[in-house]
């Protein structure tokens, strides 16, 4: 591949360069930190608006390639590139950065402990996530995706809440024991790989035309085929960071433990980098043995989505019902991934985009309270709406896009999903569309208990409202929840001609010609 | 008829004597630092500076002839090739890390002026260690590097858990030594020489060596893997390094444990991996078996470790483990050579400059740092707290840190020599070693400080050799290209 940009390397590397100068600044400027992390997330969406405008939406291939040898020895160089499945994820981690930023901006007065170090965190973690999405080597893909663990496992363990460390240490675990079976996977892939010139390559598209041996007469031999073996190592360390049900109990751990921005961070942008190296490693590099274990995977999602409704229902902390929600949310992109279904496969993408938006929102809205009251527990609120008018606008907002109302950008993602893999698996999906009931079930029920009803304290009536800045924050995602609900093509128009050809190449291999 | 004709004396040529250039200035160079070490009031000083040019000077001649021609002298048995200065030049580099990290430490806990002139003795007799094929050679120049290493392990003199370290280390060595003098008599009665060269040529001719010919070579192995630390030959390692001063024991992690590395590879590149002999095959599988023992022990105990330096005396255990999975996939062909002295390497590295940090909080006779008082070091004393995370994350082996690369090169080969089972068990206990790393970092950071903290020592040497050591584990975690290309021109 030849460099053709270096746009994407700037995207990447920004974030630290400001988060060095945050680090260098004298400690008598430590209160500005927050805000030249401000300056770095605008800096960051405007060089993604650029990205955008340049991106040529009808190509299927990588663009604005930059190409720097690295470990030419060893068949690994930094290669980044985008296209039209991780342009979208991109703008997603450039529109979370400001507004998770100004969302969570400390009240007059408070100073958090170390808050420089707070701030380059922040910016370590979003060059992992743009790294992480653009790396177009799979060497780089991993070292980006253990970079990001880094950053979360401190912002989580120093700026957390009670069971701070507990939660930590079990979130780096979980996705250190998934990453570590990839890596041996990515050894065997690089041997394969071996060119004439006994070099491999890491080159995701190389590897991705890479065919290895699978055999589904029976159910041992399929399980014990190459490919087999492979997909389970890669897809083991994807669903872990989704989370797919059974191995989602670091996130409700996590998201409570997390400070606000944390959670955000996580519920918006981190869950998707394992649907995203679901959807672009795991299933098209190893497409036979997807389609083989693609009911299990299914049957997985669709109890994620009933299990994480009927927990979230149950939740009395409102943080951790977000959470659960999140659970439940993402299975519906495991089950739009694994159907097979060209409109499936756009829907799930669009899920991620959009789960991005509702739960970061829904976060903010629980920040919000937490910071005004201290406290999460869904039964001390009430009667809101009257005190807080303007929260509780934008917290219904963020509501009816997590239940997927029509016209909000919820609908556009699961609306697809449920479609598309209707038409293979009727049975399982008849029973995720309830998790659409369900969904609506708790999220109202978070809205009635915190809004609506009579106050539970006296305290309650001095609350003050969202500020200029919350409210921006919130008015930013609320323009995307209503912007992708009515006009979804306009935003995701310049991923058709990707995610045609990846949806075409994947049923080509699968060997599905009929009627798809 | 003249004398030389009688007596024929050996010559040394002028191109010879260069590339032994750096052997003889270390030797002089210690000789005269326990010189000046003998002032009264300077001696520290005068020793510290002394060593610190003789190495320097020992590395810039080893640096400016790497690659003239292959020197072989006393008829075989020193081999100075690119591939022996190369690793004499990273042992080289290990010493001076650890002279710098002495000074200071030396006053500190009471340590003689001669430790400078006992690190330059016993780098000498690594180097030899190193650049010979001769079994006999071998032992003489364990035995000066062990000696050495034996006084500066005992050489905190107010500390009583010193003075034990020393003789169990002492007692257990010369026993190791014994095993491998008394191995090498019968691998020589077996085949008629010390020479790996020549026995590996035995062994390719006479496919069925005698009985005692694995007896010997079984003696050898159990003294080598005596000497790495390995299960279950690793009694000894925790209590030495927790009761040497810490300096000495960094040391002692890094370049002892290279050095033993790099030798056991070369018996066992020459008389285990010869194809065709049936019988060693045993011996093939008891490596399997000592790595994978060695891994699952090490991980598992460090768990349970509250002590600092204990911990990394069990992790070193396991790191051997990774290692002993390279040795094991060398046979297979030539990447897992470079793998593994491109980990040995970078590891040595990362554990100089965690022992050095250590050393920066311990107090004077402190056995060792528990975990627990280094509480909240990491919010009171950001660059160290940084430095020590950036070590521990390079053993744990996260990218960012050279152990990354490391520990990436060492496996992709195992996995290329087709031994996958092994590095399956070696990934999963290294998420176990995640743990307890994380650990460290976990109360750097996220715990508060207690009344009994440790406290800042302020040892101007042992800070910047942990700067040192970070920056390299930083250089070549994030650009390893130029130091992969040059083990890859080596072991060409």
């Amino acid at each position: 591949m030849e460099t053709t940009s270096t746009l994407l390397s700037w995207i990447i590397f920004s974030p630290l360069l400001f988060g060095i100068i945050i680090l260098l600044m004298p400690s008598s400027l430590e209160k500005y930190s927050r805000t030249v992390a401000l300056v770095q997330t605008i800096f960051n969406s405007l060089l993604a608006v650029i990205m955008y405008m340049n991106f040529d939406g009808l190509s299927a291939n990588y663009q604005m390639v930059h190409f720097i040898p690295w470990l030419p020895d060893w068949g690994i160089n930094y290669v980044i590139g985008i296209d039209g499945i991780s342009l979208p994820l991109v703008m997603l981690t450039a529109f979370v950065g400001p507004v998770a930023i100004l969302g969570t901006w400390p009240a007059e007065g408070v100073t958090l402990k170390k808050e420089k170090f707070f701030v380059f965190l922040l910016t370590c973690l979003q060059t992992g996530m743009y790294g992480t999405f653009l790396a177009a080597d799979l060497f780089l893909f991993y070292f980006f995706w253990e970079v990001v663990l880094i950053p979360m496992f401190f912002l989580i363990g120093i700026w957390g809440g009670k069971e701070r460390i507990y939660a930590t240490v079990k979130f780096f675990l979980y996705t250190m024991v998934g990453s570590l079976l990839m890596l041996v996977a990515i050894f065997f892939l690089l041997k394969t790989s071996v060119g004439p010139n006994g070099i491999p390559t890491a080159l995701m598209t190389d590897l991705a035309l890479l065919r290895f041996d699978f055999n589904d007469t029976t159910l041992w031999s399929a399980l014990t085929s190459p490919q087999t073996l492979l997909f389970l190592a890669f897809s083991l360390a994807f669903v872990i960071k989704v989370p797919m049900v059974p191995f989602h109990t670091w996130l409700p751990d996590a998201h409570v433990q997390a400070p606000t921005i944390g959670s955000v961070f996580l519920a918006a942008v981190l869950l998707k980098l394992g649907t995203y190296g679901l959807m672009r490693i795991a299933i098209p590099f190893f497409p036979q043995a997807a389609y083989y274990f693609s009911t299990m995977f299914i049957i997985f999602g669709v109890i994620g989505i009933i299990y994480g409704a009927f927990c979230a229902l149950a939740q009395t902390d409102f943080k951790k019902l977000v959470a659960y929600s999140s659970v439940s949310h993402m299975g519906y992109i495991m089950v739009g991934l694994f159907s097979f279904q060209k409109i499936a496969i756009a829907g799930s993408l669009y899920q991620m985009i959009n789960h991005g938006i509702s739960a970061g929102g829904l976060f903010l809205v629980v920040g919000f309270l937490y910071e005004r009251l201290h406290t999460r527990n869904l039964e001390e609120f009430g009667g809101l709406a009257k005190v807080v008018p303007v929260m509780a606008i934008a917290f219904m907002i963020m509501t009816l896009s997590s239940v997927a109302l029509p016209g909000s950008n919820g609908f556009v993602g699961e609306f697809p999903i449920l479609l598309g893999a209707f038409q293979v698996q009727p049975i399982y999906v008849l029973l995720a569309g309830t998790g659409v009931i369900l969904g609506a079930v708790y999220a109202l029920k978070a809205y009635q208990l915190v809004m609506l009803g009579p106050k539970t304290r006296k305290d309650l009536d001095h609350l003050h409202d969202l500020n200029v800045r919350e409210v921006i924050a919130m008015c930013i995602l609320t323009l995307f929840v209503f912007g992708i609900g009515f006009f979804p093509r306009s935003f995701f128009g310049k991923s058709d001609a990707t995610l045609n050809t990846y949806s075409n190449s994947l049923i080509d291999k699968v060997g599905l010609y009929e009627s798809r | 008829m003249s004398l030389v004709n009688v007596f024929p004396l050996q010559q040394l040529k002028f191109y010879e004597l260069v590339s032994l250039l750096p052997l003889f200035i270390l030797s002089f160079g210690g000789l005269f630092s326990l010189l000046v070490g003998t002032h009264k009031e300077k001696g520290h000083e005068l020793g510290f500076l002394t060593s610190f040019f003789t190495l320097v000077l020992a590395l810039v001649f080893g640096c400016n002839n790497l690659f003239t021609t292959d020197v072989t002298l006393l008829s075989g048995t020193l081999v100075l090739s690119p591939f022996t200065k190369s690793v004499s030049l990273m042992v080289m580099c290990f010493a001076l890390v650890a002279v710098v990290l002495t000074y200071g430490q030396d006053k500190k806990e009471n340590l003689l002026p001669e430790i400078y002139g006992l690190i330059l003795f016993s780098t000498a007799g690594m180097i030899m260690m190193m650049s010979t094929t001769h079994l006999l050679f071998m032992f003489i120049a364990l035995e000066i590097m062990s000696l050495a290493i034996y006084v500066m392990v005992s050489m905190r003199r107010s500390s009583r858990f010193s003075a034990e370290a020393g003789l169990k280390y002492f007692i257990l060595g010369g026993l190791a030594s014994a095993f491998f003098l008394y191995g090498s008599s019968l691998v020589f009665g077996a085949t008629g020489s010390f020479e790996l060269v020549t026995i590996e040529n035995y062994l390719m001719a006479n496919n069925n060596p005698t009985f005692i010919y694995f007896i010997g070579l079984g003696l050898i192995v159990v003294a080598m893997l005596f000497k790495v630390g390995a299960v279950p030959f690793h009694g000894w390692l925790p209590d030495v390094y927790q009761g040497a001063s810490t300096n000495v024991t960094g040391f002692m992690g890094a370049a002892v444990k290279f050095t033993a590395f790099v030798a056991f590879a070369l018996i066992a590149k020459h008389m285990i991996f010869v194809p065709n002999v049936a019988g060693l095959s045993w011996f093939k599988s008891f490596i399997w078996l000592v790595s994978a023992a060695s891994m699952i022990y090490g991980n598992f105990v460090a768990i349970s470790q509250h002590e600092l330096k204990r911990m990394l005396a069990f992790s070193t255990i396991a790191h051997t483990g990774y290692l002993l999975l390279g040795l094991y996939t060398m046979n297979e062909g030539t990447t897992a050579s470079q793998s593994i002295i491109l980990y040995l390497f970078f590891y040595a590295l990362s554990n100089l400059g965690a022992f050095a940090v250590i050393a920066l909080f311990e107090e004077k006779n402190q056995k060792d740092l528990t975990i627990e008082q280094i509480a909240g070091m990491g919010m009171k004393h950001p660059v160290l707290g940084g430095f020590l995370t950036i070590f521990l994350l390079s053993m744990a082996g996260i990218p960012l840190t050279s152990g990354f690369i490391g520990k990436y090169g060492l496996f992709s080969s195992a996995v290329n020599g087709g031994e996958i089972p092994l590095v399956v068990i070696a990934v999963l206990t290294s998420v176990v070693s995640v743990y307890y790393y994380l650990r460290v970092i976990v109360y750097l950071y996220m715990k508060e400080a207690t009344a009994d903290g440790a406290v800042y020592q302020g040892l101007k040497g042992a800070a910047f050799a942990a700067f040192f050591s970070a920056a390299a584990t930083l250089q070549f975690g994030l650009f390893p290209k130029a130091i992969i290309q040059f083990v890859k021109l080596l072991a060409r």
